[in-house]
């Protein structure tokens, strides 16, 4: 039963077609032999009885006057011996006996002596009426009794060669065997073929969805089993779904591209203050610059406070920019990444008067830089989140092995049991609830990677490894 | 073309027409019996062709299956001749007379043999008590009486001596049955048998001679006493002994293997006459 459930859906039903071809050929088969052997049966016992009113009417005076030579010569003759004749002749052998059951006469008086007991010869010899052509007997014993003017007179054992119609029999069975062989054969095969025709639409929809799980395409409208039948709507139904999916992919699509926003919103305030905060020594400086213009050394001390002041800037404004470029190719994660990190999360802490532990190892590893930048970002902004005023925030990241490890600690009281659900991938979406993990769990699943939770001595530490990209 | 021997004899049988009884061209009944002479269509044909050739008449072959019946149809005049036998010629000695006899090897004589089965292990008559024993026909000189007369001379009788006995009424069949092993023991025309060694070796190579008689009389053909003076009687008895002379008279004493036909003297028959008187003393 397994080993039939483990042969395909598509390849199952045909075959069971082709099984049952063969087991009808069987049957017919069968039926076709029973026939032949009724109408063997039905000929030898006409052949027979003909046979025996034939020599009771010859042998009836000849034996009621025990004529020993007569009754001989007539049985001699009836089965063609004296003539020489052996072949072609169903008639092989007869002994007539008189009432009390002594030999008369037979036409091998040494087999059957005359004045010997029949009954030494009668074993397995059939009634007339009940005649069959049974086994592999190649003679056949008949025994009757000899009825003349009305009278039984003696009796008489007839045997038969039966041996034509017993390669008659073998010869048809050898041509049903390989006839229905054949013939079974060939509607098998077209029976497997008509089924896995028939089936078709089922076979294309299962492979559609093996080989694009991912992204499942629907049947062409090419394709599309014709006639208004389960094929049809199993086909319509398929498309649906795909439809379906899809629909459900763009939702997705759009939902990651908001909560990729959304850590970029939740960054807005701390870094308008970044913004802010210098821009005053800024205006100071060029007001410094436009008072004393003519004294070089205010001057020179001025403009570099001004270089300093726009530098930063600069630098807020790219990593901000960098942050937008999700879906930008090309770069690399490189340690320039997590000092871009560094200066976005960095006016977040000090808001919160955090401290900030920063552990940047060896990099030799290539990953889209966009990517782990965003997973990286949206961990550490939950950790400040969780961590709390005057808490501890911590990122260790370093290659290893063809791995890249992220690890994020927080001094916070630890995820709940809703925020961690969206991390680890399980329960439903929840459109607007989340704060970027759910986006982080889906980047770290698209590099093929692994998320970690653990909770220890009043910590959580997320622990994120990523397999390296060949090169 | 009509020759002129074929027109003097016709234009003698015209002229005689008027003084002739209708009998004369009448057929001439032959007697027969598939006793001595098997069915054979070919020798029966040759021998009334030749007959009728000789004869100038036609002869018709009536052929009854035993003696008995042949030699009552010749009695009653039923037929006018026969090829009977030498013990039912002696049996009705006073109203039967001989045409003309065979002659078989040079001599009008043949002998009785006693046959068995070619494995049988019998040395002679006497082993034979309980068997089944074949006879031809109870007339039959060869196929009867001799087997009879020497039980009889060695003090059996043959009912007794025999478990069952059957009659063929062929001297073929009792080589037949013997070869067949329907029967133990069969006795059989000699002349028949040596025949058959012939024609039918395979058949007679199943069969045994155990005993051979003395030479006795061949069966003659035979008539009623008295029909033997009449014309039509004398004109059969040249033409059976004129046989040999003709073309199709040769044929037909080539397919019976005879030399020819012979006159004979009742005393040819005397050894069966004396088989005959030791069966009679003995059922007295």
């Amino acid at each position: 039963m397994n080993l039939l459930h483990r042969i395909p859906f598509a390849l199952r039903v045909p075959l069971f077609t082709a099984a049952m071809m063969i087991l009808v050929g069987l049957l017919a088969s069968q039926q076709v032999l029973s026939a032949l052997r009724q109408v063997q049966d039905t000929r030898i016992r006409e052949l027979a009885q003909l046979q025996v009113e034939a020599l009771s009417v010859a042998l009836g005076p000849l034996v009621s006057r025990h004529d020993v030579w007569e009754v001989y010569d007539t049985l001699v003759r009836a089965t063609g011996k004296n003539a020489g004749r052996k072949e072609g002749h169903r008639l092989v052998f007869a002994a007539v006996a008189n009432p009390e059951g002594a030999v008369l006469a037979a036409t091998d008086p040494r087999r059957a002596p005359v004045d010997s007991q029949l009954r030494a010869l009668t074993d397995g010899a059939q009634d007339l009426h009940a005649l069959s052509v049974n086994g592999e007997s190649r003679a056949i014993k008949v025994l009757a009794p000899l009825v003349y003017q009305g009278r039984e007179v003696g009796q008489i054992l007839t045997e038969m060669d039966v041996s034509d119609l017993i390669a008659e029999r073998q010869r048809v069975s050898r041509y049903l065997l390989v006839g229905n062989a054949l013939a079974t054969g060939l509607l098998a095969v077209f029976g497997y073929m008509v089924m896995r025709r028939m089936l078709q639409p089922v076979t294309r929809v299962i492979d559609r969805m093996r080989d694009s799980a991912d992204s499942p395409e629907p049947i062409a409208a090419a394709d599309m089993p014709v006639g208004d039948n389960e094929m049809t709507e199993l086909a319509n139904s398929y498309n649906t779904m795909v439809g379906a999916i899809r629909a459900k992919a763009e939702t997705d699509r759009r939902l990651a591209e908001r909560e990729r926003l959304v850590s970029l919103g939740r960054l807005s305030s701390s870094l308008a203050h970044e913004i802010n905060n210098p821009l005053g020594g800024l205006i100071n400086a060029a007001d410094t610059l436009q008072k004393y213009a003519d004294r070089p050394e205010v001057v020179r001390e001025s403009t570099a406070l001004l270089r300093r002041g726009l530098n930063h800037l600069r630098d807020v404004a790219r990593a901000t920019l960098n942050l937008d470029r999700l879906d930008h190719e090309g770069a690399v994660l490189s340690p320039e990444d997590f000092r871009d990190l560094k200066l976005l999360i960095e006016p977040e802490i000090s808001h919160k008067q955090q401290r900030l532990g920063w552990d940047i190892g060896k990099m030799d590893c290539r990953l889209p830089a966009a990517h782990v930048r965003q997973i990286a970002l949206n961990l550490l902004l939950n950790a400040t989140e969780a961590a709390g005023p005057e808490g501890r925030v911590a990122l260790k990241a370093y290659a290893e092995e063809g791995q890249l490890y992220l690890e994020i600690t927080d001094s916070g009281p630890g995820l709940s049991r809703a925020a961690c659900a969206r991390l680890m991938g399980e329960g439903e979406r929840i459109v607007g609830g989340g704060v970027g993990l759910r986006l982080v769990h889906d980047l770290v699943t698209g590099l093929k990677g692994r998320i970690n939770l653990e909770r220890k001595e009043g910590e959580t530490i997320i622990r994120v490894e990523l397999p390296c990209c060949r090169e | 073309m009509l020759t002129r021997r074929q027109l003097i004899a016709g234009a003698g049988a015209l002229a005689l027409l008027p003084a002739m009884p209708a009998r004369a061209m009448a057929p001439f009944h032959l007697g027969l019996t598939p006793v001595f002479l098997d069915n054979d269509a070919e020798v029966l044909t040759r021998l009334r062709d030749a007959l009728s050739e000789a004869l100038q008449v036609e002869v018709a072959l009536e052929q009854r299956r035993t003696y008995e019946e042949v030699t009552a149809l010749l009695l009653e005049g039923g037929i006018d001749a026969a090829w009977l036998c030498g013990y039912p010629y002696l049996q009705h000695k006073d109203a039967l007379a001989l045409l003309a006899v065979p002659v078989w090897n040079g001599k009008p004589l043949y002998q009785s043999y006693l046959i068995v089965a070619a494995d049988s292990t019998a040395r002679g008559l006497a082993d034979l008590r309980g068997n089944i024993h074949a006879f031809s026909d109870p007339d039959s000189n060869s196929g009867y009486l001799v087997t009879v007369s020497d039980l009889v001379r060695m003090g059996e009788r043959p009912e007794a001596f025999f478990r069952r006995t059957i009659f063929t009424y062929g001297h073929r069949n009792v080589v037949r049955a013997v070869a067949d092993g329907l029967v133990q023991s069969g006795s059989v025309d000699g002349y028949v048998w040596e025949a058959l060694t012939k024609a039918e070796p395979e058949l007679t190579a199943r069969t045994r001679v155990l005993s051979r008689s003395e030479w006795l009389g061949f069966p003659p053909f035979c008539c009623r006493r008295d029909h033997l003076g009449t014309s039509r009687m004398q004109a059969m008895r040249r033409a059976i002994l004129g046989l040999e002379s003709s073309r199709k008279g040769r044929d037909a004493l080539a397919l019976l293997q005879l030399d020819g036909m012979t006159e004979a003297e009742p005393s040819l028959y005397d050894g069966i006459a004396a088989r005959m008187r030791d069966i009679g003393a003995a059922r007295q």
